[in-house]
């Protein structure tokens, strides 16, 4: 069941499909602190009640430009191995279940996207790339184009 | 299992392990009631409680240890190394029993009577000479044993887990802190929750308490196994261990136990010589090992020192070049303390031969690295010849640090309180920043740093203009490598700090260590002391600090020029007092034995001089003691202490004393009254008694014909004192001319020419005529005068 549950969202400029696996929530984040001297993609830390989560802004991840965080700006918090972080989303849609087979990629994406993006999916009419979060965290960050 | 035999069990283990350091120490010293009694209750426990657990084994065992011990407590039996060695047999088969008891859960048939007997076996022959014990009441002994362990068992599982409960409730109360204060006014509501807040603290406090244990469980195993080691090795080793009463953290103490066991085998097995090999070189046939620990701040420092041979550095460094750790054109550029810690080198083993108990090839370098995972840093002492000491420093728990919390670029950041040695603005007087060729550094009370900026680290090594004034500068002293001054915009304050990891791709730049979440609610990265300078490129490591040490040491000397200093000094009453740092010409170290009483006063014998030294009496109680050396210009006198503390700047107000004595006056330093010395008052007292001066400058007297030597015997200590230097047997070429001529006889009184006068001597009492000048020769004050009227006459 929880393998065809994904949420649909807006980031980087892209409508996802999110696999729902590690999402962990979505919350609203205000002045994440900045860490220097980290990667690129790492926007800062915030806390969540008492747990720090490392904000990731997945346009840097896909090769654009970093994007200024708005106040309770919407961001995905995921888990990766034992850590807590959140991704910078442009716009949450929905959870839903899509029935729908994923389909496999050919080649079609540009680099940034091609690291991160698993497959594709139809839903209501639309393609959407089928994305795990994790990927925004694990790959190595693209040159800027 | 059932319940009761898992705690006897527990408890058992625990008393054992105890009892054979108990022992071990016991047996060096068989007087020591104390020990003994401690001895006769583990064993009189366990018999208690295995006769209630029926396991007859377990209980014949205690049963004749207990016997045994309580001869000696009645003074029927010497406390011998055979009667040791069977007690430490009977704990032996106990703890294998004990194991084998824990694993099946039943007590395995068997027979004891080999160990039993070792102990009945002996010869149990009343003793006359046995320290006489009065034997309390057995009874007695055992109800004060039940009231020092009375405690409960938990499981490790469950105490880490309250841990792990505590630490997030103190972050959610962190959390509702600030929710508290953006949002309600509500007194009431603040109060309760102050009240909450409160009692979460203490429980916290609680928490870290119990996962406390004493070190001493870390070190009452140590004796034995030195005991074992040494005999097997068929050395002598006398064990100490010291501080047992330091708390450290229970995941620490695993995490030590097993680098700590490591470097005592390496101690017992290469540091210590033979007993005939430590005969010859002077030392006592018994080596010993001192281990102590001490807490200083957060950190907890467990220090191991052997008396023995020492590292050889160059046998190091020729393993180390055998081993192609370090290329040979590398050799020369290394310093002592980099071939020194070539020890810690992967692969490399210092015994000459592998020996079963510690050259397999693991070492240092396993030592080290155990400790650094868990965040303790591993020094070395290495006196060649003399021993070696191991110095490991470990933060006391994992979780829960005090940080200093600290700004720059408008951010917080915390810096671990234990790295912190000091703080200072940076424009204190005792700062001096230079910028030289790119970098810049800082001088404080001459002592030279690298100086790092928080910000500009944080930006990747670009520079910041920052003109503000009141930048504070923290001086970090990272674990290993030296101090490097950390400039911050603003230092804010101290606070217990919850340390969780942060995620791998912010760890992985190096500069942080963790992160941690306030009160504000706002996440602070914990900097990572000793990868702040590394990031760029400042080297903070041995090679840098040596250049800047020379540097500093003529910073200091100028500085000692310009302006007055005082040195700071524990003196031998161990009250801390100063005395002006330019009477000082050095702080000597000697051998006690270079210190003796003569005719009522103190002399000490440095070099090729003999000083005199302001104490009473020659000390004692220890091998080396410290003097400071003070000089005049003309005069030189030595004055114990116990230890120099620290080189403080001349405060301007002394109030004087009344009345002229050792103590000019009273300072203020950092608010505590200090005795300051009058070095004035020290010379007055030994005027006279030395006079380096005048050995060099005073009338050179000729003692010539002295054939018998009578003169160079018994003259020349008389005129030394007097201030003469003098000169005696051929005259060499090139040698000054006399001031004075004294002469024994008569035969060659024309041989310097009539240019040097001449004071002449007699063997009688009374002279030869009116016009005999000559002086009898017992005439002290004769012949002092006669050669002052000379010499004065010279110059005229």
């Amino acid at each position: 069941m929880m393998d065809k549950l994904y949420l649909i969202a807006q980031i980087a400029d892209t409508r996802v499909a999110l696999r729902s696996r590690s999402i962990n929530s979505v919350v609203g984040v205000e002045n994440p602190v900045p860490v220097p001297g980290a990667p690129p993609h790492v926007v800062g830390l915030f806390a969540l009640r008492s747990r720090i989560l490392t904000l990731i802004d997945p346009h840097v991840v896909v090769g654009l430009a970093p994007v200024k965080v708005a106040d309770s700006q919407r961001v995905i918090v995921v888990d990766v191995a034992g850590h807590g972080y959140a991704l910078l989303a442009d716009r949450i849609e929905d959870v839903c279940f899509i029935e729908a087979p994923e389909t496999p990629l050919h080649g079609q994406l540009s680099p940034g996207w091609a690291r991160v993006a698993d497959a594709l999916v139809e839903f209501e009419g639309a393609t959407l790339l089928v994305v795990d979060p994790a990927h925004f965290i694990t790959t190595p960050v693209a040159r800027a184009a | 299992m059932d319940d009761l035999l898992t705690d006897f069990l527990a408890e058992a283990a625990e008393m054992l392990a105890d009892a054979s350091g108990a022992i071990v120490a016991w047996e060096g010293d068989p007087g020591d009631r104390d020990r003994l009694d401690a001895i006769f209750r583990f064993v009189h426990t366990i018999k208690g409680s295995s006769g209630f657990l029926t396991l007859p084994r377990v209980t014949a065992l205690a049963h004749a240890a207990e016997d045994a011990l309580d001869q000696v407590r009645r003074g029927a039996r010497n406390a011998d190394v055979a009667l040791v060695s069977a007690v430490l047999a009977i704990i032996d088969r106990l703890n294998q029993l004990c194991e084998t008891l824990g694993k099946s859960g039943v007590e395995p048939a068997g027979d004891d009577q080999d160990v039993i007997s070792l102990l009945s076996g002996l010869t149990a022959a009343p003793v006359e000479t046995a320290v006489p014990v009065a034997a309390p009441s057995v009874d007695e002994d055992v109800a004060a044993a039940v009231q020092s362990w009375r405690s409960i068992r938990v499981p490790l599982p469950l105490l880490d887990s309250v841990m792990t409960g505590i630490t997030d409730m103190v972050l959610a109360r962190n959390d509702f802190a600030r929710l508290l204060r953006e949002n309600n006014r509500d007194p009431a509501l603040v109060a309760s929750f102050d009240r909450l807040s409160d009692s979460i603290a203490g429980m916290r406090q609680s928490v870290s308490q119990m996962r406390m244990q004493r070190i001493d469980k870390l070190f009452s195993p140590l004796p034995r196994i030195a005991r074992d080691l040494a005999t097997e090795l068929g050395k002598q080793v006398q064990m100490v261990t010291n501080g047992g009463e330091v708390e450290l953290d229970r995941e620490m103490i695993e995490n030590i136990r097993d680098p700590l066991t490591h470097i005592i085998r390496n101690a017992i097995d290469h540091g210590l010589e033979s007993a005939a090999d430590r005969q010859t070189t002077g030392k006592d046939a018994i080596g010993r090992i001192m281990v102590s620990a001490r807490q200083s701040g957060n950190q907890i420092e467990i220090e191991v020192a052997d008396d023995g041979r020492g590292i050889c550095i160059d046998k190091l460094v020729a393993k180390a070049l055998s081993a192609k750790i370090i290329a040979s054109a590398d050799v020369a550029l290394m310093t002592p303390r980099q071939k020194l810690d070539l020890i810690f080198a992967p692969g490399l083993s210092t015994a000459a031969k592998v020996t079963a108990i510690s050259g397999r090839g693991v070492g240092m370098d396993i030592v080290k690295s155990n400790i650094e995972k868990i965040g303790g840093i591993v020094e070395l002492r290495n006196d060649e010849g003399r021993g070696l000491c191991v110095i490991l420093r470990v933060p006391m728990t994992l979780t829960i640090i005090s940080g200093l919390l600290v700004s720059a670029s408008n951010q917080h950041f915390a810096i671990p309180r234990g790295a912190v040695r000091e703080i200072l603005l940076e424009s204190s007087d005792t700062v001096r920043i230079d910028r030289l060729g790119g970098g810049e550094f800082v001088s404080v009370r001459g002592e030279r740093m690298a100086l790092v900026r928080l910000e500009n680290i944080l930006s990747g090594g670009e520079d910041h203009d920052d003109d503000s004034d009141d930048r504070a500068l923290v001086i970090v002293r990272p674990g290993q490598g030296h101090c490097y001054a950390l400039s911050v915009a603003a230092i804010h304050d101290h606070e217990e700090l919850v340390i969780k990891p942060a995620a791998p791709l912010i760890m992985a730049t190096g500069l942080y260590a963790g992160t941690t979440l306030p009160d504000n609610g706002r996440p602070v990265l914990l900097l990572d002391a000793l990868g702040l300078p590394a990031v760029i490129g400042v080297d903070v490591g041995v090679a840098a600090q040596l250049g800047s040490e020379l540097l500093a040491r003529e910073a200091d000397a100028l500085e000692t020029r310009t302006r007055g200093q005082l040195l700071l000094f524990r003196d031998c009453d161990q009250s801390v007092r100063a005395i002006n740092l330019t009477a000082i010409e050095r702080v000597e170290e000697v051998p006690l034995s270079d210190i003796f009483e003569s005719a009522g006063s103190v002399q000490v014998h440095i070099g090729g001089d003999i000083i005199p030294v302001h104490a009473s009496a020659v000390p004692s109680g220890c091998e080396k003691v410290k003097l400071l050396r003070l000089f005049d210009g003309r005069n030189e006198i030595c004055y114990l202490i116990d230890s120099v503390i620290d080189i403080i700047r001349m405060t301007d107000s002394v109030k004087a004393s009344k009345v002229p004595g050792l103590v000019a006056g009273i300072i203020l330093v950092a608010d505590q009254p200090i005795e300051l010395i009058d070095p004035f008052w020290l010379m007055e007292q030994v005027a006279g008694g030395s006079r380096r001066a005048e050995r060099k400058h005073g009338p050179l007297c000729r003692l010539a014909a002295d054939d018998d030597g009578w003169a160079a015997n018994f003259l020349a200590p008389i005129l030394r004192s007097a201030g003469y230097r003098i000169a005696s047997g051929p005259v060499l070429a090139d040698e000054e001319v006399a001031d004075v001529l004294l002469c024994s006889s008569e035969t060659d009184i024309a041989a310097d020419g009539p240019t040097v006068p001449v004071v002449r001597l007699r063997m009688t009492v009374n002279g030869e005529g009116p016009d005999d000048d000559s002086i009898y020769r017992y005439d002290r004050a004769g012949v002092l005068s006669a050669l002052r009227s000379r010499v004065a006459g010279t110059g005229q």
